[in-house]
């Protein structure tokens, strides 16, 4: 097991170096100029040449690339141009906000998710089923940031019983956390549902049936345990979404977190700060990864690691 | 008594840049860095330029040399008094390379600056600080309205000691002392109760970064902020409702919305050509259709509410047979192909639709290019765009500031004149008017510079726009500001209560 995670972390490193690569050579070629940025709309040559030396934008593309990796190696994702702040302390003051949106959104529509999965797979075809069927097309349908205006006008203008945005205690949270996870939870609902019918059809059910356990103990011990891989995997895979997602939910909602930090960076042009953050969302991305193959180890003993 | 005494503003979309005056190039940095500063002189909310921290000042015979006489016993919310040292700090901080600021044009005129700025002299020669109070500045060339571009938020004074992380821990002599600033959530700000001009009525200011404008709304819906600024596309719904109606306040803005005609391209050499697609555009139709008819047709680039704007220069009809009489007499019967390019923002890509639209009915074959601003920006500025469609919001309320950076052939490009419009009588005229100390004078040049500018028609000419806010009913003694940073919330205050808040 620490052999595995050991080697797989060594493998993240040339996934890391590439994505390093990339979002440098997309930067590169991409159109607008950092220092018009930093300048505003009023502006002379003259100090537009300086900053453009002094911020290395003048030297050949191998010469910046190499500055900046070798930054990047000492643990020094730079200055932002525009803010002139560290560009870490900038990440990491945001991103357990968008960790902590992410988080509830995912614990969210896991609970609900598969509780409707579970309770669809109960009787197939029924009235419940159905619904929930309907329900999880409109909740696949619909885009965060319409479930968001929505939620909204509903919870905070009409009802007054939330706060319309910002950041602050659980109350601000529930409605962003809604609108992030409304889709994930139609998404797991079908994949539980199909998942625990396959299960509930196999031959150890009918054997736990025909020893004449309770239809709970089986639903919930044979049956979910059995069912949860694939939707682990889902939720594996989700966490990109979750991330995403929480880039328009973050713009609607007011959320101060990651993401609304790399559309102004991109905005902007402040190539450091796009270039630091998606570093530090790839790191994530490749822990993650790695966390979802160590929970099938857990929830299925016959992977092995 | 009202649930909350704070103020809370809802205009800012994104994060400021800084809180430091010399970084303030954008309007989030901009209107946080005149609460917590102050400069020699100040806009009020309808854009008079009135003085500050400088009681009065004298300009020598030969139109060069300004003496500023300073307010005694004003201090810094450190509770360290300012004097005339600060001013010189101030602004060689400004100017200073390692700053890496890049606002240091408004201190150019001041001998010196330039060659400080670029690292040549290690002091700006035209800054003599005579007494603690007193500070002569010494200009290459008379330029009468310099005392406008010290009310900037880039000019604004700061205390000699300023730490390396200033820009989060700002420290100033203006109304409001810098608490707490939230990154992309809220800046917070107190009343500073030694305000030379006498302290602010309410207790704290508090400016939320709200990014969509939907949500602002819902938030000025459910009594949580304000005031609001209404984007032109949503006033008819907030101008027809009863409710809403009430709540309405609006002032003349000093931003010019316009198409940028870069004047070095093809056909657009030709300014017939440019006269015709001025002529072959409506609009009228779209300032109703498009912008809720919030502002005034433009004629010239200078805004009604500024000296030099002339009543009697009428911006270019709707005239079709016209435009087309034009672009055949200029050796164009069928027409030709431009781009025209758009950012995303606001309703710029649906105007664009519409010129597009407008254009083909004359045999002006449009494409449209639309990119982000960053990227069209710099189309723009290296002259690869043929139309581009864009604003200017005035730094400063002078018609200079609309004539020189967007006409002038100096400032071509970087500089604002993205027409690229090379005019030798039109730059002569406004060269004369910068140097001209005659007010009377300075003004009749600037009406002979508007005139040549809309007869050369080097853009389309489209509107100057009209602020609307909602203002919520319990805000007392708010203005709607003219230019960003006109209002600094000091006369405001909260007098009825507020429905109780969801917060």
């Amino acid at each position: 097991m620490t052999a595995y995670i050991l080697r797989r972390l060594l493998l993240a490193i040339p996934t890391l170096f590439g994505v390093l690569v990339v979002t440098f050579l997309l930067l590169y070629v991409a159109p607008g100029d950092p220092v018009q940025e930093m300048v505003g709309e009023r502006a002379d040559s003259a100090t537009i040449a300086r900053l453009r030396k002094e911020l290395r934008l003048d030297e050949p593309m191998l010469s910046q690339f190499t500055h900046y990796a070798g930054g990047i190696l000492r643990g020094d994702l730079g200055t932002s141009y525009i803010t002139r702040r560290p560009i870490l302390s900038d990440v990491l003051e945001r991103f357990p906000k968008t960790l902590l949106l992410a988080g509830t959104a995912m614990l969210f529509a896991s609970i609900t998710g598969i509780l409707i999965g579970v309770l669809s797979a109960q009787r197939p075809d029924g009235w419940f089923d159905r619904l929930a069927l309907g329900g999880a097309y409109l909740g696949i349908s619909f885009p965060v940031y319409w479930v968001g205006l929505l939620l909204i006008l509903l919870f905070a203008v009409t009802l007054h019983w939330l706060p319309p945005s910002g950041y602050g205690g659980f109350r601000h949270l529930i409605l962003p956390a809604l609108a992030l996870g409304t889709r994930s939870v139609a998404f797991l609902a079908r994949i539980t549902r199909s998942a625990m019918l396959d299960v509930l059809n196999s031959d150890f059910v009918r054997t736990a049936r025909a020893k004449g356990l309770s239809e709970r103990a089986v639903v919930l011990k044979h049956g979910l345990r059995n069912a949860l891989i694939p939707v682990i995997t889902v939720l594996g895979l989700d966490f990109g979404y979750y991330l995403t997602g929480s880039i328009l939910t973050e713009t609607i909602f007011s959320w101060p977190g990651l993401g609304r930090y790399v559309v102004n960076a991109i905005s902007r042009r402040d190539l450091p700060a796009i270039q630091g953050s998606v570093l530090f969302l790839s790191v994530i991305f490749v822990l993650v990864n790695l966390l979802t193959d160590l929970a099938y180890a857990k929830a299925d003993k016959r992977v092995s690691l | 008594m009202p649930d909350r005494r704070t103020l809370i503003d809802s205009r800012d979309n994104y994060d400021p840049r800084s809180l430091d005056p010399a970084l303030s190039t954008d309007v989030p940095t901009g209107r946080a860095v005149s609460y917590v500063f102050d400069g020699l002189t100040r806009f009020t909310p309808q854009a008079q330029v009135v003085p500050d921290l400088a009681t009065s000042w004298e300009l020598s015979s030969d139109g060069v040399t300004y003496t500023f006489h300073l307010k005694h016993g004003v201090r810094f919310h450190d509770g360290t008094s300012f004097s005339a040292a600060d001013v010189r700090h101030s602004w060689e901080r400004v100017l200073d390379p390692k700053t890496r600021g890049g606002r240091g044009w408004p201190l150019y005129p001041i001998r010196g600056a330039k060659e400080f700025a670029a690292g040549t002299a290690s002091s700006i020669a035209g800054l003599a600080v005579t007494n603690d109070s007193t500070i002569q500045i010494t200009l290459t060339e008379p330029f009468a309205i310099f005392p406008k571009m010290l009310a900037m938020p880039a000019t604004a004074i700061v205390p000699k000691h300023t730490p390396p992380d200033f820009g989060e821990h700002p420290i100033g002599t203006g109304p409001w002392k810098f608490v707490a600033w939230h990154h992309d959530d809220y800046l917070l700000f107190a009343r500073n109760a030694e305000y030379h001009e006498g302290a602010p009525l309410a207790d704290s200011l508090e400016a939320r970064i709200i990014p969509e404008l939907s949500t602002a709304e819902a938030e000025f819906e459910a009594g949580n902020v304000d005031v609001l600024q209404v984007p032109a596309q949503e006033s008819p719904s907030w101008e027809s409702n009863e409710e809403t109606r009430p709540l309405l306040q609006s002032a003349p803005s000093l931003r010019l919305i316009y198409g940028a005609i870069n004047t070095t391209r093809g056909p657009l050499k030709d300014a017939r050509v440019r006269q015709a697609i001025n002529l072959a555009v409506d609009r009228g139709m779209i300032l109703k259709r498009l912008m809720g008819g919030r502002g005034t047709l433009a004629a010239g680039v200078i805004p009604p509410s500024l000296d030099g704007y002339n009543p009697a220069l009428s911006a270019y009809p709707y005239d079709t047979a016209r435009a087309r009489a034009l672009l055949k007499e200029a050796g164009y019967p069928n027409g030709i192909d431009i781009e025209l390019w758009t950012s995303q923002s606001e309703q710029f890509p649906r105007i664009a639709q519409t010129i597009q639209a407008y254009l083909a009915r004359v045999g002006i074959r449009v494409k449209l290019v639309q990119r982000d601003a960053s990227s069209m920006r710099e189309a723009a500025r290296n002259g690869k765009t043929d139309i581009a469609l864009k604003d200017w919001y005035a730094d400063y309320p002078d018609a200079e500031n609309f004539l020189y950076p967007l006409l002038h052939s100096a400032n071509r490009g970087v500089g604002g004149n993205v027409s690229f419009f090379s005019d030798a009588t039109f730059d002569s005229v406004v060269s004369k008017a910068r140097r001209e100390p005659d007010d009377q004078k300075r003004i009749a040049l600037y009406r002979e510079a508007d005139s040549l500018a809309h007869v050369q028609a080097p853009m389309l000419f489209m509107f100057f726009y009209t602020e609307l806010y909602a203002v919520q009913p319990w805000l007392k003694g708010f203005t709607v500001p003219s230019i960003f940073t006109g209002e600094r919330w000091t006369s405001v205050k909260i007098v009825h209560p507020p429905k109780p808040i969801a917060r």
